[in-house]
């Protein structure tokens, strides 16, 4: 049996660390280290936590003594808004992380990144490939730094040719516990929309995304990827799958609207938490090359993943523990009744043969 | 009581809810003890009165009529097992019909029927009209009400391009009344479009507003057996536009760029480009017919990789339906719009200002210029990619003359 293969997690204390994590430590054969700068909320078991910033300079140090062979990068901080901070934990923590990995012999990197780094552009092809330039907003922070972060890759891929470097591009993600643009979209009782624009959107389910991350570890490829369920929604379709209403506002006042809300510093993005193009142009991903050389299959297609996330906050209306009985209860009942048809069966089968036309003029009635 | 009945036969009369009673009839009649019609005893009694002959006719008549109404619904619903009639089905309208007629005295009341049946057309005292109202007045509204409701849970079906066949359903009827009554479209050659696979439909453009377009798309649509929905590819203002940027993908039309067609082509879909452009589609009435240069060759590399046939298309009459007498740039820059026309009409009276002239209209579709000669490879030879363009504008241009020659009004072919 060879050495388990040791695999670090950047960012475990935030979500995508810490999802990514937890489902690495239930594989065989691997030994999972955690680094985060604070520690995570709730223990993750088997995780070997250490605590430090991903901008430490000893972080190669580190490396070389635990022998890592795959780093899974999560840490990155979200922001609306560009901010200095978030840049430089960001953009330059991820220059740190793979200069002390290429450094320290480490085989294979794979970051998390979206489809909103291609921009939402009016002269956007239906499905973008991933050569596609990258025009994504650079008043999104967060787009901003990606986009950053994923020209640093190109340049990283001639500058460490042995490290094997993922770049998974995923769309809206949606899912029960994901804190993501899409769900604080798709929880306001009325979704905005531009009046008269319906541009085809995509997205993903949560697991989805974290088994497209882990899938990587076990792929000889690299490269770019874009990731995301089969089938692309309108974006008034995907509102009304979510179970809400779009509120639509005409464009020209939806942009004034939002420049004077920065001009007077307001908090535009509590009501939309995308940029207005992102509602207005298409911005999906083409995944052939996630079926063809990624070899991964996303569990949820695009309105199963929407039906879901929609009952799931229907549900979550309702107190926890009553709606927790009924589904209890629901749940149960069906069960009762797929056992008693079993049953019924299995007592079809071994009844004599007169008896058994008794039985079925029995279940006729 | 029932059971006593020698002949077990059920009651004719249909309940509240529509649906047939399910009692056995009372012995001696067709109806049970609940559907009994109420003014049995007072035509009864009526019959000893002096008008009585005129009554006896009067029920007859409405008891036939009930009855074919019942063999209506029967059939009705062995077409259509799971529809149950409403509750305000045409037997409740008779059933009023005849609760009022009672009430009012004989006489009178066939006073009434016969000036009905005497003034109005023969149609209106047919059952079979009403019943035809009714059932079509019912099912359009749960119709309609089933739509509503499909389309605000999100339970209707987009393709990946974002085409959506109800979207388009609804908006057909005006394309269709522009096609056929407005500017009486008439299209040849429809049979040089395949019935399946790939082909790229190549056309003359013009107009100012991409009506060719839509009539283009129409004609395939309707005129063809199989009806094929076209994909057009439009150019990057539109997506820009409010409606008209979710009309377009709603309908089936897809953005051009390169990447979009060749999809589309290699899906075996029929995609219709205008290598024209703003070039053509603004161009000033006195450059009418005249051909603008066809981009930059990108539909033949379109093509020319993914082995489709070019189908040449000429429209006749759409380049007269706006008169564009200039051009400002200067506006055209400041609002972002393409180009700015100036005609007798636009800007100066507003929206009347894009009613299209009612022109006379020719669409047709040339032979397939095979594409399965050349190699795939070909895209490199930009000589060659040159060359089939101007071929295929030339084509075209041929075809516009030739329209031309035989046209003796704008207005009238």
């Amino acid at each position: 049996m060879a050495e388990p293969k040791v695999i670090l997690v950047t960012g475990v204390s935030g979500y995508w660390g810490r999802r990514v994590a937890e489902h690495l430590v239930r594989l065989p054969g691997v030994y999972v280290i955690g680094l985060d700068s604070e520690k995570p909320p709730e223990e993750i078991k088997d995780l070997d936590f250490i605590q430090a910033d991903i901008r430490n300079p000893l972080l190669k140090q580190l490396l070389e003594t635990e022998g890592i062979d795959t780093v899974f990068h999560l840490a990155f901080n979200e922001t609306r808004s560009p901010a200095e901070a978030a840049f430089d934990h960001n953009v330059m923590g991820t220059v740190k992380v793979f200069g002390a990995c290429a450094a320290a012999g480490v085989k294979k990197i794979i970051i998390r990144s979206s489809t909103a780094v291609y921009g939402a552009h009016p002269q956007n092809s239906t499905y973008l490939h991933e050569k596609t330039a990258l025009k994504g907003s650079l008043s999104w922070g967060s787009v901003r730094d990606l986009v950053e972060i994923e020209s640093f890759c190109n340049g990283f891929r001639r500058q460490a040719p042995d490290v094997a470097l993922f770049v998974l591009r995923f769309p809206s993600i949606i899912g029960p516990t994901v804190d993501s643009p899409m769900t604080r979209f798709l929880k306001e009782p009325a979704a905005p929309v531009l009046w008269g624009f319906d541009p085809l959107m995509q997205v993903i389910h949560e697991e989805d995304a974290v088994s497209a991350l882990v899938h990587c570890l076990s792929s000889d490829r690299q490269g770019v990827y874009n990731v995301a369920a089969e089938g692309v929604v309108p974006l008034v379709k995907l509102i009304h799958i979510a179970g809400k209403f779009p509120l639509p506002v005409f464009h020209l006042f939806a942009y004034w609207g939002s420049s004077i809300c920065d001009a007077v510093g307001m908090a535009a993005q509590r009501f939309a938490p995308f940029e207005w193009d992102y509602l207005r142009y298409p911005w999906v991903g083409d995944i052939e090359r996630m079926r063809t050389e990624l070899c991964f299959v996303p569990r949820y297609n695009a309105e199963e993943a929407l039906r879901e996330f929609a009952g799931y906050q229907r549900m979550s209306i309702y107190k926890p523990e009553s709606a927790a009985l009924e589904y209890d209860i629901e749940r149960l009942r069906d069960t009762i009744e797929r056992r008693r048809r079993a049953a019924a069966q299995r007592k079809a089968d071994w009844m004599p043969d007169t008896e058994e036309e008794d039985f079925l003029e029995g279940a006729v009635e | 009581m029932s059971e006593q009945a020698p002949a077990k036969t059920l009651c004719v009369a249909l309940t509240q809810s529509g649906l047939p009673c399910k009692k056995y009839a009372l012995p001696g009649s067709e109806y049970c003890s609940v559907h009994t019609p109420k003014d049995n005893g007072s035509k009864q009694e009526a019959t000893g009165e002096p008008s009585a002959g005129s009554a006896i006719p009067d029920r007859d008549i409405r008891e036939e009529l009930i009855h074919e109404l019942d063999s209506l619904i029967e059939r009705i619903r062995k077409l259509a097992p799971e529809y149950t009639p409403p509750p305000f089905s045409p037997a409740r309208l008779l059933e009023l019909f005849e609760k009022n007629l009672s009430k009012i005295s004989p006489d009178i009341g066939l006073g009434i029927l016969q000036k009905l049946r005497s003034s109005i057309s023969a149609d209106l005292l047919d059952v079979d009209t009403w019943k035809g109202i009714w059932y079509m007045l019912n099912y359009s509204l749960e119709y309609q009400g089933d739509i509503l409701k499909r389309r605000l849970t999100g339970e209707y079906e987009t393709d990946e391009w974002g085409f959506d066949q109800e979207y388009l359903n609804a908006v057909l009827p005006f394309f269709e009344f522009m096609y056929k009554a407005y500017w009486r479209v008439e299209t040849t050659g429809i049979e040089n479009i395949p019935d399946t696979g790939r082909a790229l439909l190549v056309s003359n453009h013009s107009g100012q507003l991409p009506w060719d377009g839509a009539m283009v798309a129409l004609s395939v649509y309707k005129e063809h057996p199989s009806q094929r929905i076209v994909r057009t590819l439009f150019a990057t203002w539109f997506p820009t536009l409010p409606f008209f940027s979710q009309m377009f993908t709603k309908c089936g039309q897809v953005l051009a760029t390169e990447d979009n067609g060749m999809r589309l082509l290699e899906q075996d879909e029929l995609v219709a480009v205008y290598p024209e452009g703003y070039k053509g589609v603004g161009k000033l009435y006195k450059e009418r017919y005249r051909l603008a240069r066809f981009g930059r060759g990108g539909f033949i590399r379109m093509a020319l990789a993914t082995q489709s046939p070019i189908i040449p298309v000429s429209v006749v009459g759409a380049e007269e339906t706006y008169i564009s007498l200039a051009k400002i740039p200067q506006v055209a820059k400041l609002i972002h719009f393409p180009y700015f026309p100036i005609s007798p009409t636009f800007p100066w009276m507003g929206l009347l200002g894009f009613v299209p002239l009612p022109t006379k209209w020719y669409i047709d579709f040339g032979e397939p210029i095979q594409m399965d000669t050349y190699d795939p490879d070909d895209v490199q030879d930009l000589v060659l990619i040159s060359q089939l363009t101007d071929q295929v504008r030339n084509i075209i241009q041929e075809m516009i003359y030739k329209r031309l020659a035989g046209r003796r009004s704008v207005f009238f072919g």
